[in-house]
């Protein structure tokens, strides 16, 4: 057998056999993973959302909306808000009124903000009674006209949540990118609201 | 050539090239010459105890006879009297710092001092090269880190910092003349990246009580103009009533020393009037701009860390370029870093940055900068 | 090769005379980006230490079969596949760890560690040996992985695999756990390491 067929026999058997060990390792694993992607989707979604039974996936214009369902009735709507923070992307699940009245929820899913500062707009080691408070202050929020973001006073009205004390720019970076957020999201899932109607 | 290989060249009458430190070099390479190595050692050792008889033959009178390259002229300067007018110049801000802040600012200067001296002290005796403690160059590093924090932060962690300036910042490229970049700079930096909230919490000048129990927070002018846009009062910025690090708030203080600094030549005087000029004028084209946006570049000049940087972190002999025109260069590049940093960075502040960044390109600029020899003709 | 080393030796090379990360400085990337936590690095050892191994004893005993000019492709393809072999198996049992991981699990086939000992060993040694020799270089990655991931979760956030050592009187040092606690931490390891090496050789 001359040297290029030993090459090519050679490699091929290799990707093959890796091939085929591959797969069936997929199929063993794959199930795993999907279960675990469903079970943090769900997990995201009750966070965000006030009891509910069940929930059911929306599509509408690109943007996916998780739809709580009290029996017949809509009690609020999840979907993602995704954007820009300090260092990198910030992925959050927000939970709404099904009128887009009031924030019910929300639950930052992915962030690579800066340790111990900017991370503190998922959890606040440094707050021992509720180290959630940065995100717990967004229930019950009023998005009109839109959030703001204050430094150093106490919230006075329904829009206004206290930004962190030395991460001023994750926390205007998570106002922002809801902000925004909510704009589209309203906006989007009306116009579906009004094809099916 | 070194202070100490001049005093080694002074006993024994001959240059210190050629002693055991070659030899040494080319065996420590090769795991072999392990046994080599040590007798080099002990020669050496045996060498520094007893000087050469032969070295007699060479002396003249009084003067020994000496075979080395230029500069055959020495200034009375050394390294400790330089250092120690340093000192000294840096004394006015530092007393403002106690007056402002009472009694927190004296605790911080001397933890500094002490842990930068111990710290240099401990390192000196692993070298077992002769202790430095008493050239001043690192007690200066402590009490200059110690001014370059806000008046809150805890007295350990500026400890912390000092330790950090000195063994890393100094001792581990070679100690002093051998750093890279200025080490109580890099040491404020670690701070800065290791608890950013604790050196960004500022608090408001207290005179009335020398305990300093009631310290109020407080943003720096800076601060106060990039997030809530308030303009402070330039006779507040002049005389040092307004919150920020401990030694860096009055304009006047840091102005007395820094001339004494540039009338006694132990600071190149084109670094701080580049660096303050490249601001004042990069400020000033922003303002005429947009004056309701930018600040008016004497504001620029009189707030934050830029005084004190420009005058005594910025001309650090070892960390800032030798030539003129690199100092020329050194000082606008850091005033275009700072006002890039102040005007659009996340930052409000930028000195810190704006000079360790000019640091690290010093050498480039000293060797792009080096002046024609006498005569060359260019090629 | 002129001598045969002891089987022992074999093993042992890896966790301190030829230390993959401390003395030959390979696989420099996972080491400085996943240890800000000691947990982390032991994950990241444990993969890598499985890559090595199975890749090593694979390639070892086929490496009569492999013709000398696709050696390197064959190798990759064998690396790969164990990368994603561990990849997938971390992402379906410990999908916190997986996901603090992030790219580097898949990033592991680019570990210079790897192919190089299948270059400098497997591909000239029995398996037995090519096995000894992975699981010490693997060993030797896994402990210095550890010991930074150590001590940047102790210096960073007080406490080690999440047990609070520090107490509250602590001030975490944040920039531990960030990417210059990294360069910092693993400059001061490989200086103790020479400095250490000295004096034995100095002894």
């Amino acid at each position: 057998m001359n040297t290029s067929a030993k090459m090519i026999l050679v490699l091929t058997l290799i990707t093959m056999i890796s091939g085929g060990v591959l797969s069936s390792w997929d199929g063993y694993t794959a199930p795993k993973i999907e279960q675990y992607r469903l079970e943090q989707l769900r997990q995201a979604v009750g966070d965000v959302l006030p009891a509910h039974e069940d929930y059911e996936k929306v599509e509408a214009d690109g943007m996916t909306f998780y739809v709580g369902k009290e029996g017949a009735a809509t009690v609020g709507i999840a979907f993602l808000a995704i954007g820009n923070g300090f260092q990198g992307e910030i992925r959050m699940m927000v939970g709404m009124r099904p009128d887009f009245s009031e924030i019910t929820g929300l639950s930052v899913l992915e962030q690579v903000e800066t340790p111990g500062l900017g991370t503190k707009i998922v959890t606040d080691p440094s707050n021992k009674e509720n180290p959630d408070w940065f995100t717990d202050q967004f229930k019950g929020l009023v998005p009109q006209p839109k959030i703001e973001a204050l430094k150093n006073q106490a919230p006075q009205n329904d829009n206004e949540i206290q930004a962190i004390t030395g991460a001023t720019i994750s926390s205007k970076a998570v106002v922002d990118i809801l902000n925004s957020a909510i704009e589209q999201a309203r906006k989007k899932y009306n116009s579906t609201k009004e094809q099916v109607s | 050539m070194t202070d100490e290989e001049k005093k080694q060249q002074e006993e024994t009458g001959e240059p210190p090239s050629s002693d055991g430190k070659s030899d040494d070099k080319q065996t420590s390479d090769s795991k072999t010459g392990t046994k080599k190595k040590a007798r080099a050692r002990k020669k050496k050792k045996a060498k520094k105890k007893k000087p050469d008889p032969r070295s007699k033959l060479f002396q003249l009178d009084r003067q020994p006879f000496i075979l080395a390259p230029s500069p055959h002229q020495y200034t009375e300067d050394s390294v400790p009297k330089i250092m120690w007018s340093v000192v000294g110049a840096v004394a006015p801000a530092a007393i403002m710092a106690v007056y402002y802040f009472g009694m927190p600012a004296v605790w911080m200067i001397l933890a500094c001092i002490g842990a930068a001296l111990g710290t240099e002290a401990l390192i000196n005796r692993i070298k077992g090269e002769g202790y430095t403690i008493g050239d001043g160059s690192a007690a200066i590093t402590g009490l200059l880190l110690a001014l370059t924090l806000p008046p809150s932060f805890p007295v350990s962690g500026g400890i912390i910092g000092s330790v950090f300036a000195i063994a890393i910042g100094k001792q581990i490229f070679g100690g002093l003349g051998a750093n890279i970049f200025n080490p109580a700079l890099l040491g404020r930096a670690f701070l800065q990246a290791s608890f950013p909230v604790a050196m960004t919490t500022w608090t408001a000048p207290n005179t009335a009580k020398f305990a300093g129990i009631d310290a109020v927070s407080a943003a720096t002018p800076l601060g106060q103009f990039k997030f809530e846009n308030i303009m402070t009062q330039y006779g507040d910025l002049l005389t040092g009533n307004i919150g920020g690090s401990l030694g860096e708030t009055s304009a006047i203080a840091i102005l007395i020393g820094g001339i004494y600094l540039l009338v006694k030549k132990y600071a190149d005087w084109r670094i701080p009037v580049s660096f303050l000029g490249s601001v004042f004028i990069l400020g000033g084209i922003f303002w005429l701009i947009n004056p309701a946006q930018f600040p008016d570049p004497i504001f620029h000049l009189l707030s934050g860390g830029l005084m004190f940087g420009a005058f005594f972190m910025a001309t650090d002999m070892v960390t800032s370029p030798i030539t003129p025109k690199g100092a020329w260069i050194f000082g606008a590049g850091a005033g275009l870093i700072l006002i890039i940093i102040r005007l659009y960075g996340g930052l409000p502040e930028g000195v810190m940055y704006s000079i360790l960044l000019m640091n690290s390109v010093t050498p480039l600029i000293n060797r792009y900068t080096r002046p024609e020899i006498f005569g060359e003709v260019r090629a | 090769m002129a001598k045969k080393a002891t089987l022992m030796r074999e093993y042992a090379k890896g966790l301190w005379d030829e230390n993959p990360v401390l003395i030959s400085l390979l696989g420099l990337c996972p080491t400085l980006a996943v240890t800000n936590s000691a947990i982390n690095g032991i994950a990241m050892g444990l993969a890598t230490t499985f890559v090595v191994v199975s890749s090593s004893v694979i390639i070892s005993s086929i490496r009569k079969v492999i013709p000398h000019q696709v050696r390197i492709a064959s190798y990759i393809v064998v690396i790969a596949t164990f990368v994603t072999v561990a990849d997938r198996f971390l992402a379906a049992f410990t999908p916190e760890i997986s996901k603090a991981l992030g790219p580097y699990v898949p990033l592991i086939v680019v570990n210079c560690l790897i192919l190089g000992r299948q270059e400098a060993f497997s591909s000239k040694n029995s398996p037995g040996r090519s096995f000894l020799d992975a699981l010490g270089m693997g060993t030797g990655f896994l402990l210095v992985l550890f010991v930074l991931g150590a001590i940047r979760e102790l210096l960073g956030s007080g406490s080690i695999l999440n047990f609070t050592i520090l107490g509250d009187w602590f001030m975490p040092w944040m920039v531990m756990i960030l990417p210059p606690g990294a360069f910092l931490t693993l400059g001061l390891l490989i200086g103790l390491s020479n400095w250490i090496n000295e004096r034995r050789a100095e002894a």
